[in-house]
């Protein structure tokens, strides 16, 4: 038996010297999985692309009648069809640009401590601290921003604005350091002080990100720096920060994301204006997520279909953030060994 | 250790649903029938409102009440998803070049509570807060149109003799969401300075005339700040360093912060505040519809008002509304309409009595009796035959005259327009005077310090009740809170657990655990795999 069989291998070996048609006999098991992963995998797209249609089509009673206005009109009556995004929008970025721009450094400095310098054992106490912050809801921030926290910082955005006000998007008009009876009231409901409370935020996500990819920094390089004589901050200089660039920019963007859409801290401390208004220590801005939760409930059907147009400017912009992100990410050294 | 804990909170969770059954059975709420009943709007209104609902409580009442704004209670209302309504304003308004659609639902309007919108501010002049700034009406329409911009502008110093107004810049404070308490304040604009109003329209952007409107316009860059909701303005006026601000805001919220209240000068040239006396004196000019086959029946003209001639009238008095459902359709079923009339029994009976402790002004006999009346139309009421006699409300007596107008006193001499100015201090902050530099003013006179005050400068509504027998004056509706407040205390050691305040432990354990058990286990599972 056996050997026939040989002779017959041998005997096509002979005949054709080509390649054998190679099938994998997939189980069942693996087809369940295959088949649930995928699904989830289209569900999530077309939950996406849904709600982009809706919002798309329920905004098209309005962009009708805007047109092209409705990206460079700063107003926002829609009743007198005086209505656009310009102002929304660039306030969003700002306070979303202020936010990162507290919350990037803070994060960086806190995951590095917690996954380099801290003390083996306090680690995963100061993780789950970084976590639970993360869980405390936004309304919550948003109160403690609007009667903790401005009272407080207006003494500091009066001596920004006052030593600094010669950069123009740090004055504040209609303040005047020299009097004392100018009222502090120019420097409440700012972007700035949005920016802080937003920063709070979106530190402990991009804090957790950060902090994953520092501490899967490869360990032979690491004491391949330490062996050359490095210092502990050289060698995080020279190998955990490096490999951990795709992460601290996706961390970043991941924050700039959910900065761009934060809804109700925001509503509760800004004074909305409709009016491009680049000083950001002076009260006054608008952000599109809070000009929704403000407006949706008393509007028309014209109105409704208004913010809907607004909400999605938002989701288109909030979409490519997200995709640069996803995609500096999968590029990095870090991000191309996780997945 | 750890299946130990776990062990223990499902024990305690089982027992507390367990219990809230138990108890549940012999809940009021199920005997009587009532279901629980939600609606939104008016914040003007709320703190009256909140009182009336924690007291109902008791009866197993449950009216659940959002205080979004009028002009959302109103097109949450009209879209069917509340099952009734307060706003200050009726529907069919035009607003700009809208008008508010009345909705296709049928509805009725029912007075709920009287008050005045007030002009609450925090102001200091060399650190000593102000708490007797006198405004005339065109001052305030020149400040909330950004034509007056500072404390010490020629007009605020002619009606504040006694006072040296400092330099200091205005910052006016405005609704920023769609509100009953801007349609008031707006339409009192619109109506007595209608050139100012309306420029300032103008330069914000709107189509002139501009009339009353629920949404303040804002003229980007005029210095004006913006707040949403009632508790919002009141509670940004109320910061310590906000010092230069004024708001518009019903008197209660400036009671319930311990600040002043501008006083306002009305048709006869006196200077008044905004009391539950003056409010009522100030209503008795009102016009209200009453024809009854009117959808807009038992609304309000407000001209008269404004222009009321009485001495003690506060001109900035107006009416807030329940809108009611008529017909059942939508969400609305008997049992709730069942619960709604309840609910508005209560409150326009033993309800109103309350109203001038809270900084509202009671209801008088006419609207109460058209109130009544309204209720009956609500589909599955239990109509019930109220001896207005037994409802202590402070308006009625015999004769039936407005009793808490007729008795409201006389403004001091002091408070004249001219040359003197009363140091005695207004709304939450009664009890403290501001010196005046003229020799003219009068001290102290119990009257007024009687009338407006007691009501707690610090304490806020909870420390009012024992108050209230001195401050309304007759002695039975004293009696008559300080029973309905034994009963409230009282049942919540006997019957006040029930399956919400389960829910509530439950909802309160359930947070606790997604805080802290999604770090426990990761630190426990990266724990296990570095084993």
């Amino acid at each position: 038996m056996t050997t026939t069989v040989v002779e017959n291998d041998v005997d096509n070996a002979l005949v054709a010297d080509q390649a054998r048609e190679i099938t994998t006999k997939v189980d069942r098991p693996d087809l369940i999985f295959r088949g649930i992963i995928r699904t989830s995998g289209i569900a999530v797209l077309t939950v996406m692309s849904l709600i982009g249609v809706f919002l798309a089509y329920r905004a098209g009673k309005a962009l009708n009648v805007a047109g092209w206005s409705f990206v460079t009109e700063q107003a926002w009556e829609p009743d007198s069809g005086k209505f656009g995004v310009a102002a929304i929008i660039v306030g969003t970025i700002l306070i979303a640009v202020v936010a990162i721009c507290i919350a990037v450094p803070l994060a960086i400095a806190v995951a590095l401590y917690i996954s380099e310098y801290a003390p083996r054992r306090l680690q995963s106490t100061f993780v789950s601290l970084v976590d639970l912050m993360a869980a405390v809801p936004s309304i919550v921030y948003g109160l403690w921003g609007l009667f903790f926290l401005q009272s407080n910082v207006t003494g500091v955005a009066r001596w920004i604005s006052t030593y600094f006000g010669w950069i123009p998007f740090l004055s504040v008009e209609g303040a005047d350091p020299t009097d004392p009876l100018s009222p502090s009231t120019v420097y409440t409901s700012s972007t700035f002080i949005a920016g802080i409370v937003v920063a709070l935020m979106v530190a402990p996500i991009i804090c957790s990100v950060m902090r994953e990819v520092f501490s899967q920094a490869p360990s032979g390089e690491r004491e391949g720096a330490y062996a050359l004589g490095s210092t502990k901050w050289g060698m995080i200089r020279t190998v955990v920060l490096p490999f951990g660039k795709g992460g601290m920019i996706g961390g970043t963007m991941l924050g700039l994301g959910r900065a761009l859409g934060e809804t109700i801290a925001v509503y509760l401390i800004i004074s909305p204006v409709f009016i491009i208004q680049p000083r950001i220590l002076e009260s006054g801005t608008s952000s599109v997520a809070s000009l929704i939760a403000l407006r949706y409930g008393e509007a028309t059907n014209f109105g409704t279909s208004a913010l809907m147009a607004a909400g999605l400017a938002l989701f288109l912009m909030t979409l490519v953030v997200n995709f640069i992100a996803s995609s500096v990410v999968a590029r990095s050294r870090s991000g191309a060994e996780s997945g | 250790m750890k299946s130990a804990t776990v062990r223990l909170a499902t024990t305690v969770i089982l027992t507390a649903i367990l219990a809230a059954l138990g108890m549940n059975a012999a809940s009021p709420a199920q005997a009587a029938g009532y279901v629980p009943i939600s609606g939104a709007g008016s914040t003007w209104s709320q703190n009256a409102l909140d009182q009336w609902r924690r007291n109902v409580d008791q009866f197993g009442i449950r009216v659940n009440y959002q205080g979004t704004g009028s002009s959302d209670g109103r097109n949450q209302f009209r879209n069917g998803t509340v099952d009734f309504a307060v706003t200050e304003i009726p529907y069919g308004l035009k607003d700009g070049s809208v008008i508010d659609q009345p909705p296709t639902r049928k509805y009725a309007y029912m007075p709920i509570v009287a008050g005045g919108t007030s002009l609450m501010y925090n102001l200091t002049i060399s650190g000593k807060r102000v708490t007797n700034l006198r405004l005339s009406g065109l001052t305030v329409a020149k400040i909330f149109t950004g034509t007056i911009k500072s404390w010490n502008d020629p007009a605020i110093k002619a009606d504040n003799p006694g006072l040296s107004m400092p330099s200091r810049r205005i910052v006016p404070v405005v609704r920023s969401d769609g509100s009953g308490t801007t349609a008031q304040m707006t339409s009192y604009l619109a109506k007595q300075y209608p050139s100012v109003w309306n420029s300032y329209c103008a330069k914000a952007g709107r189509s002139t005339p501009c009339g009353g409107t629920s949404t303040y316009p804002i003229v980007s860059g005029g210095g004006f700040t913006a707040q949403a909701g009632s508790l919002g303005v009141s509670g940004y006026v109320s910061q310590e360093q906000n010092v230069g601000t004024i708001t518009y805001v019903e008197y209660s919220y400036a009671l319930n912060t311990g600040y002043p209240v501008a006083k306002l000068l009305n048709k006869s040239g006196y200077y008044v505040e905004p009391t539950p006396n003056n409010t009522a004196v100030g209503l008795q000019g009102v016009k209200i519809n009453t024809n009854p086959s009117s959808s807009a029946y038992l609304t309000s003209d407000l001209t008269g008002v404004y222009n009321n001639s009485d001495r003690r009238a506060y001109p900035m008095s107006s009416y807030s509304y329940m809108v009611i459902p008529t017909k059942i359709e939508g969400t609305l079923n008997a049992n709730k309409g069942k619960t709604l009339g309840a609910f508005a029994y209560y409150f326009l009976c033993e309800g109103q009595r309350q109203a001038p402790v809270l900084g509202y002004s009671s209801l008088p006999l006419n609207l109460v009796q058209a109130g009544l009346a309204q209720v009956r139309r609500i589909p599955g009421v239990e109509a019930k035959t109220i001896d207005i006699k037994k409802c202590n409300n402070p308006t009625f007596s015999s004769d039936g005259k407005n009793l808490l107008a007729k008795n409201a006193p006389q403004p001091q001499s002091c408070d004249k327009q001219g040359s003197t100015q009363c140091a005695t201090g207004t709304g939450g902050a009664s009890k403290t005077s501001t010196s005046v530099s003229s020799s003219g003013s009068t001290s102290n006179s119990p009257t007024t310090g009687g009338s407006t005050g007691t009501t707690g400068t610090t304490g806020g509504t909870t420390t009012t009740t024992g108050g209230t027998g001195q401050t309304t004056g007759s002695g039975d509706s004293g009696q008559g809170i300080s029973t309905v407040n034994g009963t409230a205390v009282a049942l919540p050691v006997s019957n006040k657990w029930g399956l919400e305040q389960a829910a509530m432990v439950f909802a309160a354990i359930t947070l606790l655990v997604v805080l802290i058990a999604p770090p426990l286990v990761a630190r426990r599972l990266s724990a296990g795999t570095k084993k």
